[in-house]
């Protein structure tokens, strides 16, 4: 392996809402096996951002390649199925459903077969230790089980990238705790995170490198120390969120 | 295997010793005919609306591409159901994908999707009812052919009843094959939230085309196996919004969640009609719709259909570790 390819690439994207301008020019690489994070105050396009790398909304401008393929343009069933995975900040499993066959709906994504495709989720389900949870009904699980959920849905479709959206928001410390620790180790066995989250003392534990983007411009990227460090950054995100 | 298909497989057997009362009793048999005949059409109309979240109020727009295929067939070119039937399940396949092409390019979902499907059947009501050579709204007699068994033509009505039960079962395990396979949580994942469901790996628009099409060609089978039925066809009773309006009845007294709750709902509200019939006399046209409307205040008591209390209930022991709090009113109130 010589010279390593980014797995994401994103080069000059941009996304207007009629004359808002949601988020413009923004650029960065995200290396295969990082920890990738995106911080910025509320409205800065953070989820705008996240909808469409995964084809959710169509760009404005700009491109993304996912490992040198060229995803912008593609249907967000295709980008997930070329291994491009995503959590929802609002979390919503599907009704009716248990939560086996909420993962199992997923897992058919690459798992045809109905019987591979429950194992396969029974696995998800496992690597978020859920597993004990599988027939219960979906909706009956509390806040932190959802997100939990939402992950091993993701994680079910066999995602090289894997995008979170504030997993973390809301959550008490111990389960903040305990799903940094999850995500850690779904980053172990070799699935690359790209996530969105508020909390700066999270971020600068989890991400090698990071981006900040205010106002739908990306302020800094690079090393997530080195970012945190930017005058500009600590007056538009850490300065207001110390108030 | 056994456990998979039987949901299939009960409705079935039942509807077998249904077949058997008729044999012995004709007025009970032509019961039968219908009950078995709409309500496996509801069943296949649930697989979208039920299990999809895609509500057609136009279903009678297949049923009658069934029916009419099945008579100017036969009248206009000799040809028999074997024939026919084909050509009829092909043709409403394709009208489901033209139609299924044109809403959800557009996106149209819930009710806007339920008043699409209502135009396109209202249109097809129209044209027909003022078409000539489809008998405008008289509709078209099939005439009697020497060659009885290539036009299914029996002076008996227990053949056509066994007929129904083939086309009850072979809709029921189909569905139940498709909903318990990859399509099946596919749909059920659509019908819940397209968004999340695209983003986990989910083709909407392939899969919502595919439960269209197979929910128009079993119907279609529906129409021409009542056109052969009846010998009968007309605008009214194979195109009309009632048609569609008592899928949607039947479906949702008997349970939309349930592959076979629109069957029940059928063999509860057509004897009922029946008995209403016979005990005021013809004179109270649309009788039926009145009692549909007393039905729906009962299903609003009932959100899961009558069907759904009576699954929960059955369940009961098993499912008493998450029994819901929304679930224990319907109980009492079915008690």
């Amino acid at each position: 392996m010589s010279a390593p390819q980014p797995l994401l690439a994103v080069a000059g994207l941009g996304k207007s809402f009629g004359g808002l301008k949601a988020v413009s020019d923004v650029s960065f690489t995200v290396m295969p096996g990082e920890i990738f994070g995106i911080i910025g105050p509320n409205g800065a396009g953070k989820t705008t951002l996240f909808n469409c790398l995964s084809g959710l909304l169509p760009l404005s401008a700009g491109t993304v390649h996912l490992d040198g393929r060229r995803i912008d343009g593609l249907r967000p069933h295709e980008i997930c199925r070329l291994g491009l995975a995503r959590t929802f900040q609002i979390v919503r499993p599907f009704h009716g459903m248990s939560v086996l066959e909420n993962v199992k709906v997923a897992a058919f994504a690459r798992h045809p077969a109905s019987a591979a495709a429950e194992q396969h989720a029974r696995l998800a389900l496992g690597r978020v230790g859920m597993a004990h949870l599988a027939d219960l009904d979906a909706e009956r699980l509390s806040v932190a089980e959802m997100r939990r959920l939402e992950i091993a849905r993701a994680i079910a479709t066999e995602p090289r990238l894997l995008l979170l959206d504030e997993m973390l928001a809301g959550l008490t410390a111990t389960e903040a705790a305990a799903l940094c620790e999850q995500i850690r180790r779904i980053n172990a066995e070799g699935v690359t995170i790209m996530m969105v989250e508020h909390s700066v003392p999270i971020i600068s534990e989890l991400c090698g490198n990071a981006i900040v983007l205010n106002f739908g411009e990306m302020l800094a990227s690079g090393a997530t120390r080195a970012v945190l460090d930017d005058a500009q950054v600590q007056e538009a995100y850490l300065g207001s969120a110390a108030s | 295997m056994l456990r998979r298909f039987l949901p299939a497989l009960v409705p079935t057997m039942l509807a077998i010793a249904g077949f058997g009362v008729g044999l012995a009793d004709p007025y009970f048999m032509e019961i039968f005919i219908m009950v078995g005949l709409i309500g496996t059409v509801a069943v296949a109309w649930n697989l979208m609306a039920g299990f999809t979240g895609l509500v057609s109020l136009g279903h009678s727009l297949f049923f009658g591409i069934g029916a009419y295929t099945v008579a100017y067939g036969q009248v206009g070119f000799g040809l028999g159901p074997l024939a026919t039937w084909p050509i009829a399940m092909l043709m409403a396949a394709a009208s489901a994908l033209c139609i299924g092409l044109l809403c959800f390019r557009y996106g149209l979902r819930g009710y806007f999707f339920s008043i699409a499907t209502l135009a396109f059947s209202e249109v097809a009501f129209l044209l027909v009812s003022a078409t000539l050579w489809l008998g405008r709204s008289d509709g078209m007699m099939l005439p009697s052919s020497p060659d009885a068994l290539r036009y299914l033509q029996f002076d008996h009505k227990w053949p056509y009843g066994l007929i129904i039960v083939a086309f009850l079962a072979l809709t029921l395990f189909l569905s139940q094959a498709f909903l318990t396979a990859r399509p099946g949580y596919y749909w059920r994942a659509l019908r819940d939230n397209e968004g999340a469901a695209e983003a986990l790996g989910v083709p909407a628009m392939r899969y919502k085309l595919l439960v269209f099409a197979l929910s128009a060609v079993l119907t279609a089978l529906g129409g021409a196996i009542f056109a052969n039925t009846f010998a009968f066809v007309d605008p009214r009773s194979t195109l009309g919004v009632e048609l569609s309006i008592q899928l949607l009845v039947f479906g949702i007294i008997g349970g939309l969640g349930l592959l076979w709750g629109p069957l029940l709902g059928a063999a509860l509200l057509i004897p009922a009609g029946e008995l209403l019939r016979t005990y005021l006399g013809s004179g109270f046209h649309g009788i039926n719709i009145v009692a549909y409307a007393l039905l729906m205040m009962l299903a609003l008591l009932l959100p899961q259909g009558l069907g759904g209390v009576l699954g929960a209930r059955l369940a009961r022991p098993s499912a008493e570790k998450r029994a819901t709090a929304d679930q224990a009113p319907a109980v009492e109130a079915a008690s």
